[in-house]
Parts: structure tokens; sequence; C-alpha cells
């Protein structure tokens, strides 16, 4: 099980993203940069501000690392809880925007052009067997092995 | 006498001109100091200035002649002199606000300017000062009243957290203002690593480097993801223009000062979904200069640093270069003629 956030999860969220043929399809038109920032919830025992990026180009994710707030095209922040509805199905990812659960810095438009290939993108992260922090641990991700097309 | 003359788009020369008749409402002023203002090196680069002027309009110097007419000031008095010349009639002077006028006169853009030995300009434009061995200082007088314009057209209070996008001169004195009006904080972002210095003198609260950092990021972590309450965009460069969408909060004010050279691609979406209020401000308004001029005579402002080379009228070309560069390694450069 991945501890979610921490280097090993995004490794495995870079080689299962690049192992899908759909994701790598819709997402070829996009070249990128990403920062996630999940705020803490200290009273749900999520003490520490995570932040994790990668850089897609023409739909391969090249490059992933955490705790360093690099240069990127965007960020995009919220609080921890909201990442974990986002990644258990329990809130999409465009109505968290439109909610401003989610906040975004960066050219919005374009980041909507990439709406179809961050849905895709999320039906593999739900794959990752993922240990969350805090009093979210009780929505850990069983997960499975993961092969190109089997969702 | 020798005149800095604009001949096109990075072509400045500088030639030998006759010394300028005056109108009976005239005044022959003999220039001390002229600073070389940002409209200046944008002509310079666009040359969107008419050929064969006279550049410089940030003036200070001393009255050689007066007009027939003028009975208010004397010959030898030392003297400011407000670029904008507006015609006091139209619907826009009437209103007050000058800066708009429909038929605006402009020393140094329409009609000759400053960076010459002498310049010939309507008694009206003068403003008269009590002689300082820092004269040159208020060459800023010009800049600093477009920052004043700039922040009473903005809904700045104290307390608000700020954002300066560009630490040029009217960057740098707009970070002066916001400090001197009690900002909560002053973010900086400027890719000028010595005009990052310059603006952490002047009291920037934090410095931003947008080539080198994320500057979505430092502005959610200094804001608690809120973004800034107000951006004074001062650099006039595309990607600025267009991450302000974001790093203003909903709600919020974005003041431009920087002229962008390019048609800029901008997210109407967040504008609309946020509610942001996007103003324009240009040049300055006669109560702004005349509040400039108290603030400099008051040491409010800190125009060492802002001001960092001084220079005689044969380098002018060569300040221009250095001006109109990427990363420029100066912050106001002012030309000393005599």
């Amino acid at each position: 099980m991945f501890e979610f956030a921490s280097l090993e999860y995004m490794k495995e969220v870079q080689r299962r993203s690049n192992a899908d043929q759909k994701y790598r399809d819709l997402s070829k038109e996009e070249t990128a940069s990403y920062l996630f920032i999940l705020e803490p919830e200290p009273e749900k025992g999520v003490t520490k501000r995570f932040i994790i990026g990668y850089i897609v180009v023409r739909g391969e994710i090249v490059d992933v690392w955490v705790d360093e707030p690099r240069k990127t095209d965007f960020v995009i922040s919220g609080k921890y809880g909201v990442w974990v509805d986002i990644l258990l199905g329990k809130l999409g990812v465009t109505r968290a925007f439109l909610m401003r659960k989610l906040k975004v810095r960066g050219n919005f438009l374009k980041l909507m052009k990439y709406q179809k290939s961050t849905e895709r993108w999320l039906e593999i992260l739900r794959t990752i067997p993922t240990r969350f922090h805090g009093e979210y641990e009780k929505f850990n991700i069983e997960g499975k092995e993961y092969e190109s097309g089997s969702l | 006498m020798k005149a800095a003359v604009f001949k096109g788009t990075r072509e400045i020369t500088i030639e030998d001109r006759p010394i300028p008749e005056i109108g009976e409402n005239d005044v022959l002023v003999r220039v001390a100091y002229c600073g070389i203002c940002g409209s200046d090196v944008q002509a310079y680069k666009m040359g969107n200035y008419p050929e064969d002027i006279v550049i410089g309009h940030e003036i200070v110097g001393y009255i050689e002649k007066v007009g027939r007419n003028v009975d208010n000031l004397e010959e030898g008095a030392c003297v400011v002199v407000n670029a904008l010349i507006p015609c006091g009639e139209c619907f826009y002077c009437r209103q007050g606000r000058s800066n708009l006028c429909n038929s605006l006169d402009q020393v140094g853009i329409t009609r000759d300017g400053g960076l010459a030995e002498y310049i010939s300009v309507p008694s009206r434009a003068i403003h008269e000062l009590a002689d300082d061995k820092d004269l040159y200082k208020y060459t800023l007088v010009d800049p600093l009243s477009n920052v004043l314009h700039a922040i009473y057209l903005s809904s700045f209070k104290p307390l608000n957290i700020t954002l300066v996008q560009g630490a040029g001169p009217i960057g740098l004195l707009t970070i002066n203002v916001l400090k001197n009006f009690g900002a909560r904080k002053i973010l900086v972002s400027e890719i000028s690593p010595m005009r990052l210095e310059l603006a952490k003198r002047i009291g920037a609260s934090h410095l931003i480097n947008p080539l080198e950092e994320n500057i979505f990021e430092v502005i959610d972590s200094e804001t608690d993801g809120e973004g800034v309450d107000i951006i004074f965009d001062c650099t006039g460069a595309p990607e600025a223009i267009q991450a302000n969408a974001t790093l203003v909060r909903k709600g919020g004010e974005i003041i431009v000062i920087g002229i962008c050279e390019v048609p800029v691609n901008f997210d109407f979406f967040t504008l609309v979904y946020h509610e942001i209020t996007i103003k324009g401000s240009y040049a300055q308004r006669i109560i702004e200069y005349d509040d400039a001029i108290k603030m400099i005579q008051k040491h409010n402002i800190r125009y060492r640093d802002v001001i960092t080379k001084i220079v005689s009228l044969d380098s002018v070309i060569d300040a221009f270069k250095i001006l109109a560069s990427k990363k420029p390694i100066e912050g106001k450069i002012v030309v000393n003629i005599f």
C-alpha cells in the first residue's frame, strides 16, 4: 500500500498513467506542469501541508516530485479531505472547481481543456492501493494490480 | 543647445538645437536634471513617439526667462515641470480628469521635452520648489504622481495584502507608497535580482522571482490560499498580466499601470466567476502631482533606492540601452544636464 502524496505514491501514479493507452490518447495534446497543494486539517489528524507535483509532456508524465514548490503552469489547492473525496469518486473534479473547493492558480480555461484526460487519470489513481493520513485512514483504497485497459 | 532627439525605434541622437523661443505665457527653464521614464524606454523599443521630438518629461531646473504675461514666477526660481498640459476646457478637464483630456499636450512626447539644456513650457506647468542639494530627487515627482494616481484609483485600504508586479521605478515607488499607506503585506514579483534587492530595501515584505519560484504557490502560502486583495501591475508583461487573474482574491482588484506591447490572452472566465475588477491607470491629475511634491519634500520617499544612476546627456544613448534590456541592472536613471 502506498502512502498518499509520498514520492513512492507519485512514482506509482507516473508508472500506471504512462502505461495506460487511453490516458495517453486523451492527453496527447497536453503539455503542462502541475503542483497540487493538500491543505492540512489538524482537527482530522492531518497536520502537514502536502505538496505534490508532476510534468506532462504530450501525454507522458515525465517527472514527479513531492514537498517542493517548483515553478509550474498550475497550482491547484484544496483541503486534504477534498482530495480524498475526489479520489474516492464522491466529488467530481470539475464540480470541485466550480464549488470553489479547489482553487486554481494558472489559466483556468486551459485547464478545463484537459477535463477528459483528468477524469481518466483519476480512474487510474483509484486503482492504486492508497493509505491516507489521520482520520481519513478509514477511507484507504484497496486498489488492484493494474494493466492497461483493465479498468 | 544640446538635446536628445527621438528618431524612431532604438534610435536616439544627441543634436545641436536652437534654444527654444518662449511665448508671452511661457517660461524658459534651464534643465538641471531629467529622469528617463519607462514610457520613454517603451517608445525607444516600440517607436511610438513622434520622430524628431526632444524626449524627456521628468524635469527639474531653474527659470531662465519668463514671458511678458507671467507675473507669478521669477528668473532663477527652482522648479519642477508637470509634463501634462491639459486644455482645461474639455469634458474630462471639467470633470477633474485632466489626464484624460481630449487635447492633452505632453512634454517630451507631443512637444519638445527636457533631455536638453533648455525647455520652453507654459507657466501653468511650473511648480516652484525650495532649492535642494539633492535636487535630482524631484525628477521622481512625475512617476510618483503616476503611482499616487493608481493607488487613489484603486480601492486600497490600510491592512490590505498587495502584490506589486514589477520592481522598476514605478514598482519601487508603488512599494514605497503602499508601505507609507499601511499595507499589511507588500509581495513583490520581479525577474531582475538587482531590482528585487531594491524592493527589499524600500519595504517589500516578500520577494518573488517568477523565473525561479512558483509565484502561484508563494501567493497561496502568503495569503492562506485566498490570493491578494489588490495587484498593482507595473510590468506590461503579458505573462504577468495573465497570471494576475488567479493571483488576486475573489472580489479583488487589478490595477494596470505598465504598458503592454501586445494583446494579452486574459482569463475572463475567472474574472467573471471571481468578480475581479481590472482598471487601467494613466499618468496623473494635478492633485496627485501636488501630493507627490509634498511626499518628496517631507522625506517620505526613499529616492536613493529608486534612482540608482546619474549620467550626463552624452551618455543618454547607453542609458536607454541599459534600461531596454530584458533584465535591467538599474532602477531609475537620471540625466544631469548642468
